[in-house]
């Protein structure tokens, strides 16, 4: 519909009162039109936040792209959604344990990277990573990432604390809180010094499990968003666990102090990509997308949005200070924060790691 | 508008020939109004379980579903841990919450049905039993949070008394505040339900038992409380079956261990992508329903008092 209004407002000087001129000089504009501009519709599959009016309505004047969103609530859902087919979205941004799901079964197209120019100012670990390369080829875009943070209220734990143990001791005994989520099987995984933390045995995962059922006593609660986690730690309910930087940010901007906590056994890292759906990579409008949220500009209003970190190097520059300073504390352009960074990977068997979970939270204290 | 409304019966009084066809086209017409129902029951009934059937006979492995003809995932909602103790244990919380808000909405319901003589000041207080449905049962359970926690207001109220002299955790994040915050939530349903069965109790009932001497005790424990007996378990039938399958307030205020079956459901669906297995939870679940529902309907019956 887009390009329509624009061909016609296009052909109005031409109009010389002749009705067939109209009609030739309509068709030729059409014509003309086409090439000329990146004019069409883009959908994306994403989460929520990953198109903000705030960086889309730029990107939709711009290059006169209509962008359509349909969001999702987990990695599964957009898995579950490119696997059923029918062109269901242009483009998709999951998670690096889900990026090479869909390279396997065949959903994605890798991308051209020479047509993403703005990738160049990316973190050096973002360019290129493991999770997105296949066979020599790159399946995706890097974009919004954290790092699983280990924080602590230092009036109760050392600051200098540089182990996952703390977690056990039973000096904490209802004062820690672990997110409700697989990511804590990875951390026990860890903390149990197994390197193959995404592709456990089963006599792994059964240690794992009776070292979670372990730390149960100290566990007040396991928290369920990352909010939550920080109304836990600023009501003083508990005094550690792990969590994302947002819940960091929001204490030190309530002036509490909490203490950013580096474990030797390392930390999980998430990093989501935008990936093309096979067949839309003819879609004119793929890579100005593309190109336009890897800019420093764009990836500083989606911060201000989600508050996550972004690959591009240059982004903190367009930040205010305020923002600027609490993304320089969290050392998210800090070389030293990648390193012992255990990054997502796809695991096999999801289904066990679960059934895991499930059962340390419905053992008894 | 009112005497042409009342004028209508006189001029269709004259179609007395056309009664067997009159006939037909009600039976007719009464099909007609059937479609709905049916359709409703098929699209939104039968339909979803015979998905649910046909998705619990399969497998999923690694994202991807094949539909089989195995009762594999049936066996391990009994055998494998942690289903059916966590089913039981979702049954257990239900009961729990079903007799507790019994307790708590019977006195209500009694002082409502007999107590109450005004006409308005029932409505008034029927009102206040259910106007807590029209806030949000998030804001609901956030506000039990904002009672019971650490730096809550029971916590600090007890301070404040010199009753205690650290903060009490005992109130927040276990199985008891899960237990507390959903008979708070859904003892209104209960209160309805014995309500209801209460006015059907007959005054001449009561008035010809104090004629012949009873005493208070003797009506309410001979006379009401059999005849309340169906009402309470209708209200218990259906606190139990919204605690059983409540996921909410165990995020919410639940503690380490308070995970309950739906939880598990939606992990199954969200992060393990195993529908199949969901899928066989989901029948089990069904199909302890409805013994349920049976054996209380059986029970309603056996105890229902012919007035």
């Amino acid at each position: 519909m887009k390009s329509t209004s624009r061909t016609s407002s296009f052909a109005m000087p031409g109009r010389c009162g002749v009705g067939a001129m109209l009609g030739a000089a309509l068709a030729l504009a059409m014509a003309f039109a086409q090439p000329a501009t990146a004019a069409g519709n883009l959908t994306l599959l994403v989460w929520e936040g990953y198109a903000d009016d705030s960086f889309v309505k730029p990107f939709e004047a711009e290059t006169n792209c209509k962008v359509n969103t349909v969001y999702v609530g987990s990695n599964d859902e957009i898995v579950s959604k490119l696997m059923s087919g029918g062109g269901a979205a242009d483009l998709t941004a999951p998670s690096n344990d889900t990026n090479m799901r869909l390279v396997a079964a065949g959903a994605v197209s890798p991308v051209d990277m020479s047509k993403v120019p703005n990738a160049a100012d990316f973190l050096p670990q973002f360019k290129n990573p493991s999770w997105l390369v296949k066979d020599g080829k790159v399946y995706g875009v890097p974009y919004g990432w954290g790092v699983v943070r280990i924080i602590a209220d230092p009036k109760a734990v050392p600051a200098d604390t540089d182990t996952l143990g703390f977690l056990w001791n039973p000096k904490y005994k209802g004062k820690i809180s672990v997110w409700d989520d697989i990511e804590t099987v990875y951390m026990a995984a860890r903390a149990l010094g197994f390197k193959n933390t995404y592709d456990l045995s089963d006599a792994q995962l059964e240690k794992v499990k009776a070292k979670l059922i372990e730390m149960k006593p100290n566990i007040r609660k396991y928290w369920f968003t990352t909010g939550e986690m920080g109304n836990l730690m600023s009501s003083g309910e508990v005094v550690g666990g792990n969590s994302w930087e947002s819940t960091l940010v929001e204490l030190r901007n309530a002036g509490r102090e909490v203490a950013d906590l580096k474990p030797k056994e390392g930390r999980g890292g998430w990093a989501d990509s935008w990936m093309i759906v096979k067949g839309a990579e003819s879609n004119p409008c793929v890579y100005p997308w593309l190109n336009y949220v890897s800019s420093p500009k764009a990836q500083a209003l989606a911060h201000k949005v989600t508050g996550f970190g972004y690959p591009n190097a240059k982004m903190p520059t367009e930040l205010d200070d305020k923002t600027k300073a609490a993304y320089d504390a969290l050392g998210m352009v800090d070389p030293q924060t990648f390193t012992n960074v255990d990054w997502w990977q796809p695991v096999k068997r999801r289904g066990k790691y679960l059934e895991i979970w499930n059962q340390v939270k419905a053992a008894a204290q | 508008m009112a005497q042409a409304a009342l004028s209508l019966p006189s001029q269709t009084g004259g179609a007395r020939p056309a009664v067997r066809s009159a006939r037909r086209i009600e039976r007719r017409r009464m099909l007609l109004w059937l479609v709905p129902p049916i359709a409703w029951f098929t699209v939104f009934m039968l339909v979803p379980y015979a998905l649910l059937f046909y998705y619990s006979l399969g497998q999923a492995e690694d994202m991807v579903f094949t539909p089989g003809l195995s009762l594999r995932n049936f066996a391990r909602v009994f055998t494998d841990e942690p289903y059916l103790g966590v089913i039981l244990k979702s049954a257990r919380i239900g009961l729990m919450t079903s007799v507790l808000s019994a307790i708590m909405a019977y006195p209500l319901a009694f002082c409502l049905a007999f107590h109450v003589r005004s006409a308005s000041l029932k409505f008034v207080l029927y009102l206040l039993v259910i106007v807590p449905w029209w806030a949000s049962y998030l804001v609901k359970a956030y506000a039990w949070k904002t009672i019971l926690g650490t730096g809550g207001i029971l916590n600090a109220t007890l301070q404040g008394l010199g009753l205690t002299h650290e903060p009490v955790r005992l109130f927040l994040y276990n199985e008891f505040s899960v237990v507390l915050t959903l008979t708070y939530i859904f003892t209104p349903f209960a209160v309805l339900s014995i309500y209801a069965q209460l006015e059907r109790v007959p005054t001449s009932l009561i008035e010809a038992a104090r004629n012949l001497g009873a005493s208070a005790w003797e009506i309410v424990f001979r006379i009401v409380l059999p005849i309340s007996v169906p009402g309470v378990i209708a209200g218990g039938i259906i606190t139990f079956s919204l605690a059983f399958g409540d996921f909410v307030a165990p995020v919410l205020v639940g503690g380490p261990d308070s995970l309950m079956i739906s939880n598990i459901v939606i992990n199954l669906l969200g992060v393990a992508f195993d529908w199949p297995m969901a899928a066989a939870i989901g029948l089990v679940i069904i199909a302890l329903g409805l013994a349920l529902i049976s054996l209380s309907g059986w029970l309603e019956e056996k105890t229902q008092v012919r007035l």
